[in-house]
């Protein structure tokens, strides 16, 4: 008997689909703004997968998200310039940035990079303090033009928006060529030289788009939360996003989503235990990491394979 | 004379790797490059492809200086090579090792590449066409899909030169392309030699095992990081005790 | 003068206190190669075994520090053992447990300790003086005893087949393998070193200064301060880079607002790195 079966564009239409109306039903704006939340740390830590399939682990990348927010808040904030123009503005300097820092440091290999990364990230938060003129120092940057006014709503279906289109993006640049010659460059730099890549160019490359994806977001952010502080994207904030990549699954581009939207949630969940939310958070982490090796991702095939004894093989990719 | 290498010298650290080497390779010839383990031969290598920077002297390509060049853009120039130590992309299959390795011809631009342009869509299937024709000229045909990690080791060094042929390039450096073969697996390898050679594409090699000198044209032993002697395989077969006397016991051909 | 000789020595213990840090995150590095992030949470947890073991069980703060060291020293065993070898060939993942362990040390330091912050009982009592000089005996002390810590490890690490063994590993795994060494052995005695070496950095502060359950972040960042200025090269690398950093974190302060300086340390870094991103010492990474 032939099943019907629901491609993964149809399932991703319908999930875009059914995000849409959430507002219709949820009213509540700590609920609005947690999903907001999780938009834009799904931005992120795709972002920050773009650039791991070059083979680069950023562990510094939400200072590249406060570069664009930053940017976008001072040059609205003190120029008065619309956030509109200095969104993409944020954007455009964390992937300058990007590109300045990115050919020294991307010589380095794994794990250096990585640690060289972190650094960075730190490196920016007291750059911040250095530029508290601009940058309101301790107290933060306030005053920042929002987006829109009054309601979350709004900022909803922006951020929505913004992380279909992202995630688009992103999704393109990793299946087409270029995708591969990073792919290629990640497992062996070697050859890749070898057969014409410019292998350094390529990881600069990557790292520019994903910063330049984690800028917007950022810069979008700021408008959103209005309020900045050097906490917001400290080096705290880095490591979740790389927490987040990992644990939904770094070989697939579906895992920082799955991570985000699952590892955001969890300390919400587990928020009335305070002081012990922290075990269950590690404990998610420990479980994943020695259970699932490839992720949260790699509990799809079992979910199906689960689905189809359940009798709802219909609904599933009818196995060869 | 398509590859000309003059005085070049390379030291690391205190030490001459290469120490005054001059040879040239001419076009359309098979160049065998022999010599005992450490004489330097996959330095030349690594030199000529821009792996590593020579500390003195000057390689030149097709009338053209290629000294310390960097790796790629000597392979846009036309110079392909195999590694030693047979990397491979592990996470892709055959078949994607080689699609992959056609990077430079036809080459799309990043925009083409990113927005699908029909361009891109016609140049992704010629790349798709001519992968193919690859792999059977190296007889891989059979494997494309199997993941490259899962491959024995001949046809890893086959599925090496079915990537450095996807540049489409004038020449190529086989390093120790038929090493730790058996009998069928050489077979193979040497019919691909050939018929690489016959669609014009000069070839140097280095090779430990003497049954290269098969297809070989000339030679050129080094050691010590510099050239002893050349000539025709015959000249060198001659030039015995000389070649004794630098291999030793090294010397498996009569085997 | 006075002032002079006591930055000086504030300086030295400082920077033998990074140093401490530096190094045992650095061979954690080079011959295991993983990122601990969970450093600074060792360190914290050996300040407060060293703390336990000095105020609740009484013993004199010499031993407490020894055996703080010990005790951690066998949680590194552990920690080799079962968290971080079943990852072996993962770097992602062991951050990520990393990441775990943090989380679960500092919770539950923060739950047995509490908010109040603890101190332990001064290693040495009394100020020396000597003319109008005054040091406090206690950091003069911290110096000596990390100096000689420090002379120790070097001469350990160049020295001893043990010591040798672990250079040869950090420089070239696979060499090593071929060398038979085990591994297995010499990447245990790492992290176990490494933890040892936290801790005893860990009940130095927190006898000089005090015991607070976040108080690992801050020093993880220094020792990768220290790490990144430094690079990957040498124990000497290590040693010099940490004296930069501890002179620095001494000295500036007296100079200019806290803040600022940190700052600009931390500028000049990123600028020194754009340059030679492999560090002062480093060879080129991995």
């Amino acid at each position: 008997m032939k099943g019907r079966y629901v491609s993964k564009t149809v399932a991703c239409a319908c999930l875009v689909a059914i995000l849409a109306l959430v507002p219709a039903v949820v009213k509540s704006p700590y609920l609005l703004h947690l999903f907001i939340l999780v938009y834009a740390y799904v931005i992120a830590a795709s972002s920050l997968r773009t650039i791991a399939v070059s083979g680069q682990i950023s562990l510094g990348h939400a200072g590249f998200m406060g570069i664009g927010a930053y940017t976008s808040a001072i040059l609205a904030k003190e120029l008065g310039w619309t956030p509109w123009v200095t969104m993409p503005m944020g954007g455009l300097t964390a992937m300058a940035v990007a590109i300045v820092v990115g050919y020294p440091f991307t010589r380095l290999r794994t794990i250096y990079f990585s640690m060289v990364s972190f650094f960075f990230g730190i490196g920016l938060i007291a750059i911040y303090t250095l530029l508290s003129g601009y940058t309101g120092g301790f107290y933060g940057l306030t005053g920042i033009p929002p987006l829109f006014l009054d309601s979350k709503v709004p900022y909803y279906f922006f951020f929505l928006a913004l992380t279909v289109v992202s995630l688009l993006a992103l999704h393109r640049f990793e299946s087409c060529r270029i995708g591969m010659s990073l792919k290629a460059v990640a497992q062996s730099y070697a050859i890749a030289s070898s057969v014409g890549i410019n292998e350094s160019g390529y990881r600069v490359l990557a790292l520019a788009v994903g910063c330049f994806v984690v800028g917007l977001a950022g810069a979008a952010y700021a408008h959103y939360i209005i309020v900045l502080s050097q906490n917001t994207f400290d080096v705290l904030a880095s490591i979740n996003l790389m927490v987040y990549m990992v644990v939904g699954g770094i070989g697939s581009f579906a895992g920082p989503v799955v991570g985000a939207a699952v590892l955001v949630l969890i300390p919400e969940l587990f928020r009335g235990l305070k002081e012990f939310t922290p075990y269950v958070y590690a404990g998610v982490l420990i479980l994943v990491i020695f259970l699932i090796p490839q992720g949260l991702v790699g509990l799809y095939q079992p979910a199906k394979s689960l689905m189809r004894k359940l009798r709802f093989g219909r609904w599933c990719k009818r196995a060869p | 004379m398509l590859l000309e290498i003059n005085g070049l010298i390379k030291y690391f650290g205190g030490l001459a790797a290469i120490a005054e080497l001059d040879m040239y390779v001419r076009e359309g010839e098979i160049l065998g490059l022999i010599g005992p383990n450490g004489a330097g031969k996959t330095t030349v290598f690594n030199l000529i492809t821009g792996f590593l920077r020579p500390t003195a002297g000057r390689i030149g390509f097709g009338g053209r200086d290629i000294t310390g060049m960097k790796p790629h853009v000597i392979a846009r120039l036309g110079i392909g090579r195999t590694f030693q130590l047979n990397p491979f992309f592990s996470d892709f299959t055959v078949l994607q090792n080689v699609i992959a390795s056609f990077f430079l011809h036809p080459k799309s631009s990043l925009w083409g590449a990113y927005f699908n342009s029909s361009i891109y869509r016609r140049n992704e299937a010629q790349i798709a066409e001519q992968a193919l024709a690859v792999l059977e000229l190296v007889g891989l045909d059979k494997v494309k899909d199997d993941f490259a990690k899962n491959l024995p080791h001949g046809y890893l060094k086959m599925l090496g030169i079915a990537r450095a042929l996807a540049i489409r390039p004038k020449m190529l450096l086989l390093d120790e392309p038929i090493g730790g073969m058996n009998r069928d697996e050489i077979d193979l390898a040497m019919k691909a030699i050939d018929k690489t050679r016959r669609q014009g594409i000069t070839i140097m090699l280095v090779e430990h095992n003497m049954q290269i000198m098969d297809i070989v044209d000339r030679v050129v032993v080094i050691n010590f990081g510099q050239k002893i002697c050349e000539g025709t395989v015959q000249e060198i077969r001659e030039n015995a005790q000389v070649v004794e006397a630098y291999f030793g016991v090294e010397d498996d051909a009569e085997r | 003068m006075a002032g002079v000789v006591g930055a000086a020595i504030d300086a030295l213990m400082l920077s033998s206190i990074y140093i401490l840090m530096s190094l045992g995150f650095a061979l954690v590095l080079s011959i295991n190669n993983i990122l601990n992030f969970a450093h600074g949470a060792l360190y914290m947890l050996g300040g407060y075994v060293c703390y336990y073991l000095a105020v609740q069980c009484g013993l004199n703060q010499w031993l407490s520090l020894l055996l703080a060291a010990v005790l951690l020293g066998l949680l590194g065993l552990f920690l080799e053992r079962f968290c971080f070898r079943p990852f072996f060939g993962d770097p992602n993942r062991i951050i990520i447990m990393s990441i775990a362990l943090i989380l679960i040390l500092e919770t539950t330091a923060n739950w047995f300790a509490g908010a109040g912050t603890r101190t332990i009982p001064s290693f040495a009592h009394g100020i020396l003086k000597s003319g109008a000089i005054s040091v406090s005996v206690e950091r003069m002390a911290t110096l000596i005893v990390g100096g000689v810590l420090l002379a120790v490890l070097t001469l350990f690490i160049g020295k001893t087949k043990t010591g040798k063994q672990m250079l040869a590993v950090a420089q070239n795994p696979e060499g090593a393998i071929l060398q038979g060494i085990r591994i297995r052995r010499v990447s245990a005695l790492a992290v176990a070193m490494s933890c040892a070496l936290a801790a005893v950095a860990g009940s130095f502060m927190g006898a000089l200064f005090d015991l607070k359950p976040f108080m690992g972040g801050n020093m993880l960042i220094k020792a990768i301060e220290v790490v990144v200025l430094s690079g990957i090269g040498s124990v000497g690398g290590i040693l010099a880079g940490g004296l930069i950093i501890g002179t620095l974190d001494a000295v500036l302060p007296l100079l200019a607002g806290g803040a600022v300086t940190q700052a600009v340390g931390l500028g000049i870094i990123i600028i020194l790195l754009l340059f030679k991103p492999q560090g002062l010492f480093g060879r080129e990474g991995a």
